[in-house]
């Protein structure tokens, strides 16, 4: 049997931020503006993770005010990136601060070196740019709550009796 | 069904889809651990580490597994830069920082080897699993740090992407003795293709902080997320 367990709002929000922010990673590549992308990518995310973002970059082009860039794999050279490092102004989103720091190396789109999340508690949390990918995820894991187990910092015996994994282990 | 028990201070959770397995194998599973802890603890009076330790055994006297770990330790703590290190403050030699990895690692191979396709293994927090796939991935929630029973943050797992660590100290407190002077981060979790990665660069970016997060960064294909430490309530994270 699956446990499902139900996510607070802190999880939902993070993930959408994650596809919005992807989707501004996206959408990088075309418009070169770090600012404006993210400021469209916040508004996109209200909501409760139920319009449909898998995960893939399509989600971008229609929430963005942006022009987009349907070829989606325009050759470097047209692409008319400087090349240097562009830190994106910190935009307050209804779930918190978002930041962008990306690459651009030989007019292509490089790293991203970090998005700055900062959520209610004014905790920030820091993505490294692979993750991206993976963490965009979390907003179909979020809708179908769907957990196998839990990854935190090593529970002593004892703690492991107040864990959600202790939750989960009974659980099924 | 899950298979629980405790060993090396934590709880291991035993997760096999498709049919348990049979009582022969997770005894298997439990050995690996206990064979391992009674080697390398440094909780048990008479164990080879505690005795390397106190002097009363020479490491170069000591089991060829004993110096194979060592060896392995002193490498990573190389690649990275001295962020991780099997050395307490004091020299004396700890492998606690690989062993639970190593142990997860060899119960893994049990599991492979009796069979079973799809299982995952969670030792105190840190996830090793086999078979997930982008239809029906392991679905890792990280845990949020200030609320444990709340969740951060879901990864999944599929193909080659089998292990998450998390090194943090909501737990035990600060069980890692930083070189960071910042104290940047009190939560880090590692992605990786195998635990051991995973959970020596979440020791050592927890340890190093941003320096040694970009050098994790760079040097393996990892995926890392971080807690830093700025709003930390007073009453987390004891001494």
């Amino acid at each position: 049997m699956r446990a499902r367990i139900v996510i607070g709002g802190l999880l939902v929000s993070a993930g959408i931020l994650a596809v919005g922010v992807e989707s501004t990673v996206t959408q990088l590549s075309a418009t070169t503006s770090l600012v404006q992308p993210l400021a469209g990518a916040a508004p996109s995310s209200g909501g409760t993770g139920t319009e449909g973002t898998s995960g893939t970059a399509g989600a971008a082009p229609s929430s963005s005010p942006s022009s987009s860039d349907t070829s989606g794999s325009s050759p470097a050279a047209t692409t008319g990136l400087t090349d240097g490092t562009y830190t994106g102004t910190a935009v307050s989103t209804r779930y918190g601060t978002v930041q962008v720091q990306v690459t651009i190396s030989g007019g292509t789109f490089g790293d991203v070196t970090a998005l700055h999340l900062t959520d209610d508690d004014g905790r920030s949390v820091q993505i490294s740019a692979r993750a991206a990918p993976v963490l965009a995820q979390e907003a179909v894991a979020a809708q179908s709550a769907s957990i196998d187990t839990v990854s935190g910092a090593t529970y002593t015996s004892d703690g492991y009796l107040q864990s959600l994994q202790s939750a989960l282990d009974q659980a099924r | 069904m899950t298979h629980v028990f405790r060993a090396m201070g934590t709880v291991v959770s035993v997760l096999v889809d498709g049919g348990a397995a049979d009582t022969a194998t997770l005894d298997a599973v439990e050995a690996v651990f206990d064979d391992l802890d009674r080697e390398f603890s440094r909780w048990r009076p008479d164990s080879p580490a505690s005795r390397i330790a106190d002097g009363r055994l020479s490491l170069l006297r000591s089991s060829d597994a004993h110096r194979e770990c060592y060896a392995e330790a002193v490498r990573w703590r190389a690649d990275t830069a001295g962020a991780f290190t099997p050395h307490r403050p004091d020299g004396t030699v700890d492998l606690a920082g690989t062993i639970k990895a190593a142990a997860t690692e060899a119960a893994g191979d049990v599991l492979d080897a009796t069979g079973h396709e799809r299982w995952c293994l969670n030792a105190g927090g840190d996830i090793l699993t086999r078979g997930g796939t982008p239809a029906h991935p392991w679905n890792v929630a990280l845990a949020d740090p200030d609320h444990p029973q709340h969740v951060l943050r879901v990864v999944s797992l599929h193909g080659a992407r089998r292990a998450v660590a998390t090194s943090g100290t909501s737990q035990r407190g600060e069980h890692v003795w930083r070189t960071d002077p910042e104290s940047t981060y009190r939560q880090v979790t590692v992605i990786a293709d195998d635990l051991m990665t995973a959970d020596v660069l979440a020791t050592a970016v927890l340890a190093g902080g941003p320096a040694t997060r970009s050098l994790a960064e760079r040097g393996w294909p990892v995926e890392i997320v971080t807690v830093d430490r700025t709003s930390e309530p007073a009453c987390l994270s004891g001494p």
